[in-house]
């Protein structure tokens, strides 16, 4: 595994202020863009980053998302302050969740976001006990070129 | 039978006849289409260049179509997105657009369009 860690990013989450939520997936989603990660590797860490997020700040109380970019990776983790997940094996069941009717009547609460998360991550390891709120670590695999660097620059367009 | 013709932005909101909020490229091609009034299900679902048809008005489908790369919203059943929402898609370059008719006419008339 390539240790050299070449860019590190913190970005704040409210909790309960849902109408920013998705704010700091997004600032993820530019710098991994602005470091060269390949539209692929992006495309999967920004889903994840925004269950995540969204999770924060429909269930939790505040929190931060950190990103750090690798050669051949890129590793987030999601930690906040919250009431913490009881039974994780439950919360991880597609469907399954807590959320109120007022977030249903918004569009969250189909408990498709930990099983995203899972999906789209190529390692996931959640730490949490009740009342002490939810670490959340993913490793995400990135492209890299024949000569082992990774693209370096500007790559190119939006989306 | 031919092939469905590429389906650009700009015709989409001519022939469904869609209100703008704030306009996309016109020139842009659909590449499909979503759905659903559920976040999670667009984030898992949504491709980039798609168009998604809704009934959610509030600023957070901004996040969810921009993190998937889709073109533009449509705000579909006579809802009115939230000042937020408005901003936040000016923000974000993200095409936000409304309709008095159902997400079912919608849908129906961009699949007519030949969009797949
Ligand atoms: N950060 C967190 N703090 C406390 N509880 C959480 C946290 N993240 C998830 N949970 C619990 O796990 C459940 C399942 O989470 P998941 O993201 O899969 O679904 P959801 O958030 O309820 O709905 P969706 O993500 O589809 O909008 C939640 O309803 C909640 O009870
Ligand atoms: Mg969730």
């Amino acid at each position: 595994m390539d240790t050299r860690r070449l860019a590190h990013h913190e970005f704040p989450i409210l909790g309960r202020a849902y109408f920013l939520g998705g704010r700091a997936s997004t600032s993820v989603k530019q710098v991994l863009r602005e470091a060269g990660v390949d539209d692929a590797a992006i495309r999967r860490i920004a889903v994840a980053c925004y269950e995540a997020e969204m999770n924060v700040v429909l269930h939790a109380r505040s929190g931060y998302m950190a990103v750090d970019i690798y050669p051949d990776r890129v590793t987030i983790a999601v930690i906040d302050k919250g009431p913490g997940i009881e039974n994780v094996d439950l919360a991880m069941t597609p469907g399954w969740s807590s959320a109120t009717d007022e977030a249903r009547a918004l569009g969250f609460g189909a408990g498709m976001g930990l099983p995203n998360i899972r999906e789209q991550a190529d390692a996931m390891d959640i730490r949490t006990a009740k009342g002490d709120g939810v670490q959340l670590f993913l490793t995400f695999k990135r492209e890299v070129t024949d000569d082992g660097a990774p693209p370096t620059g500007d790559s190119g367009t939006r989306g | 039978m031919e092939p469905p013709q590429p389906v650009t932005v700009g015709r989409a909101v001519e022939a469904l006849d869609l209100g703008t909020c704030v306009s996309a490229d016109p020139e842009a091609l659909i590449a499909g289409a979503q759905v659903s009034d559920l976040l999670s299900y667009v984030m898992a679902e949504g491709q980039r260049g798609q168009v998604w048809v809704t009934i959610q008005t509030h600023p957070n489908i901004v996040a969810v179509a921009g993190l998937a790369g889709m073109h533009a919203i449509i705000i579909a059943g006579g809802f009115e997105p939230e000042p937020e929402t408005i901003a936040r898609a000016e923000e974000e370059g993200m095409g936000l657009f409304t309709s008095a008719q159902t997400a079912y006419l919608l849908a129906g008339k961009l699949y007519e369009l030949g969009v797949r």
